[in-house]
């Protein structure tokens, strides 16, 4: 039975192979954009996971950048108990560096989809740090990120930097701005930024492709370098007992009601809100290709049943049940998903292997064997799905009726 | 003891203005392990009654008793069952799965229980009775139409089955064929013991002892 079903699909190459790839293709869509939201989890899980504070900003603010806060607030947090630590910062959007402006990166970029993708994610950032407090931070993302000595990644700010032209670099920035000998930029070397030059003191990198795109420098040369003489973007607070950062964060935003205390906790949450909607966008998209693949596999489930029907009367007469031939079609069918199945994880599989090689800046596509199982679940239960009206249809008829029919 | 019985079975077919009744009400007795003839001009209803007999329709009125049991009071598994045990039949044409080779044709009735080793053995045995022991892998395409309707009557036989229904089962071969496959059909009905019934339109076939029902506008001719 099972290889008479198996042959029964063989011996219609063409059609066979066409439901096929409608059925695999989306498979290969579910398991490609689910591995695409898998990355982008692991991406900004890894961002977040190296941030252990709790950054203050202005409301409603998605990020640093499109913060602005009063010069005093980070006195007024300070005498907040609990606190230990208020390191004030701000941030902006790089002026051109090595005379390369936003707007020519992204003309020169244009023609590439992946590295305007990239430009638009990796759009050079500013942070000045105030390094007199920013020195006594635990967990410093980039002072931590600082490539070691034996790959020469220099050192990093401290209080000797206020108001001084030294500048930490990302090691994609090194290599993107290159010296005019065409080595990559290394401690001791100068990179223009704006109209100024700066020293190259260190190089970090965090392997996030959301953290690497920033420059770091003292707060009194970030604000001549962003034109920014006043206020603050954000304030970065280390508590004296890590595990309560939640609780005092609360004590923050109670007492200032016009600012945001997130802990790293709530950014994941949020962003895990913000991938909750985007899986459900997946789903329903993949849910649209899938009912696609269904629509392919009961059109030939459903040809090939028709042509077939006098065959599943004589099987009939030959004291098969209805519910035998209900058996071979479904079977025959479970096999198409599970071979579109396999077909669409395999292709998926190497898809992202390929797509992989493409990226950069810590955004990988990520296939875990429980997508890969589900994949497999989706296509074998679609096509089983997809089989079992043509089935029905099949089954129903009475002997006679079925191959008087199958033979008019 | 007869083996197959109708009680004044009639047969309607609706068509596109109304009723059409081909049998009106039919009533005959085969004895067990006899051979016989449903003959009749074309469109008279002979194939109908097959049909009937065989659990492969269902009679518009009257009653269907077979070795026993009224056909027309069991339910479509019971009669699935009854069909695979009981009944061998063979058409006129068409009667193979083509994705199947001659043997695995002759194994059909068994394929959803699954083949054990002696169904295959037997199976191969009625093919080399029928004169195939040599083309057991070969697939209907492969085989000429003698050639087929021999595996045909080998699968109808090989279950063993109390009754084997035949509808013009030489009607498309030329008339030595005809006769080689109507001659084996014979000598394993005798072998078996099984009740025969034919429908034709050739009457060489009809042998004295056997029974001959004639049918005409959907009456039996006394
Ligand atoms: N499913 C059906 N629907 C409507 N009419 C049918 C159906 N099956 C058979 N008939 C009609 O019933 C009549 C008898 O058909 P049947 O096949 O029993 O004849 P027959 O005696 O076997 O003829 P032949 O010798 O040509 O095979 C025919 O007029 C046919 O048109
Ligand atoms: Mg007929």
């Amino acid at each position: 039975m099972w290889r008479f079903a198996w042959r029964n699909i063989l011996t219609r190459p063409t059609r066979t192979f066409l439901a096929l790839i409608g059925l695999s293709i989306p498979i290969l869509g579910v398991v490609g954009l689910f591995s695409l939201s898998n990355g982008l989890r692991m991406l900004v899980g890894n961002t977040l996971n190296q941030i252990q504070g709790v950054i203050v900003l202005r409301n409603n603010a998605p990020s640093p950048v499109f913060s602005d806060i009063p010069a005093d607030l980070p006195d007024k947090i300070r005498s907040i108990p609990g606190v230990k630590i208020v390191s004030p910062e701000i941030w902006g959007i790089s002026p051109p560096i090595e005379n390369t402006s936003l707007i020519a990166r992204t003309l020169n970029n244009l023609g590439d989809q992946q590295k305007r993708m990239q430009s638009f994610l990796d759009t050079p950032v500013v942070t000045g740090q105030d390094t007199i407090t920013h020195a006594k931070i635990t967990t410093s993302v980039y002072r931590k990120a600082l490539l070691p000595a034996a790959e020469n990644g220099g050192r990093y700010l401290n209080e000797t930097d206020r108001g001084s032209k030294n500048v930490v670099l990302s090691k994609k920035f090194a290599n993107q701005f290159k010296n005019s000998d065409n080595s990559p930029k290394k401690p001791g070397d100068k990179v223009k930024i704006g109209n100024e030059q700066f020293n190259v003191i260190g190089i970090y990198h965090t392997n996030s492709m959301l953290l690497d795109g920033v420059i770091v420098m003292d707060i009194e040369t970030a604000r001549r370098v962003l034109n920014r003489p006043n206020g603050l973007s954000d304030v970065y607070v280390e508590m004296n007992d890590p595990v309560k950062s939640d609780e005092v964060a609360q004590l923050i935003e109670k007492s200032f009601p016009d600012f945001d205390a997130r802990s790293m906790n709530e950014f994941q949450n949020s962003f895990g809100n913000l991938m909750g909607q985007l899986d459900r966008v997946l789903g329903l998209t993949v849910s649209l290709a899938l009912a696609v693949g269904v629509v392919g596999i009961v059109n030939t489930m459903l040809m090939s049943t028709l042509e077939r029907i006098a065959e599943f009367g004589i099987l009939r007469t030959n004291g098969w049940s209805q519910n035998h031939v209900l058996g071979l079609v479904t079977l025959e069918s479970a096999y198409m998903g599970l071979i579109a199945g396999v077909m669409g994880c395999g292709l998926a599989l190497v898809g992202v292997n390929i797509a992989n090689q493409f990226l950069s800046g810590g955004l990988q596509l990520v296939v875990t064997p429980y997508l890969l199982f589900l994949g497999m679940i989706l296509s074998v239960v679609t096509g089983t799905l997809g089989g079992l009206y043509p089935a029905w249809k099949a089954a129903r008829l009475a002997p006679m009726e079925a191959i008087r029919f199958g033979h008019r | 003891m007869s083996m197959i019985e109708t009680h004044d079975v009639t047969k309607s077919y609706r068509s596109g203005e109304g009723v059409m009744e081909i049998l009106h009400g039919v009533s005959l007795s085969i004895p067990a392990g006899q051979c016989a003839f449903i003959v009749g001009p074309s469109g008279s209803g002979k194939s109908t009654l097959l049909h009937l007999i065989g659990a492969m329709d269902q009679p518009t009125k009257g009653r269907v008793v077979i070795d026993g049991q009224d056909l027309t009071k069991m339910t479509e598994p019971q009669k699935d069952l009854f069909r695979r045990d009981k009944i061998g039949i063979i058409f006129q044409a068409f009667n193979l799965v083509g994705n199947l080779t001659a043997l695995e044709n002759v194994l059909v009735p068994f394929l959803p229980r699954g083949i054990t080793p002696e169904l295959r053995d037997r199976a191969k045995a009625m093919l080399t009775k029928v004169g195939l022991g040599h083309r057991l892998t070969h697939r209907p395409i492969q085989m000429s139409g003698g050639e087929q309707q021999r595996v045909a009557i080998a699968r109808a036989l090989v279950k063993n089955p109390q009754v084997v229904l035949a509808d013009e089962p030489t009607g498309q071969l030329d008339t030595r064929t005809g006769e080689d496959v109507f001659r084996i059909l014979r000598e394993l009905q005798r072998e078996l013991g099984t009740t025969l019934v034919v429908v034709t339109h050739d009457r060489r076939f009809i042998q004295p002892q056997d029974l001959v029902l004639e049918i005409e506008d959907g009456l039996l001719k006394k």
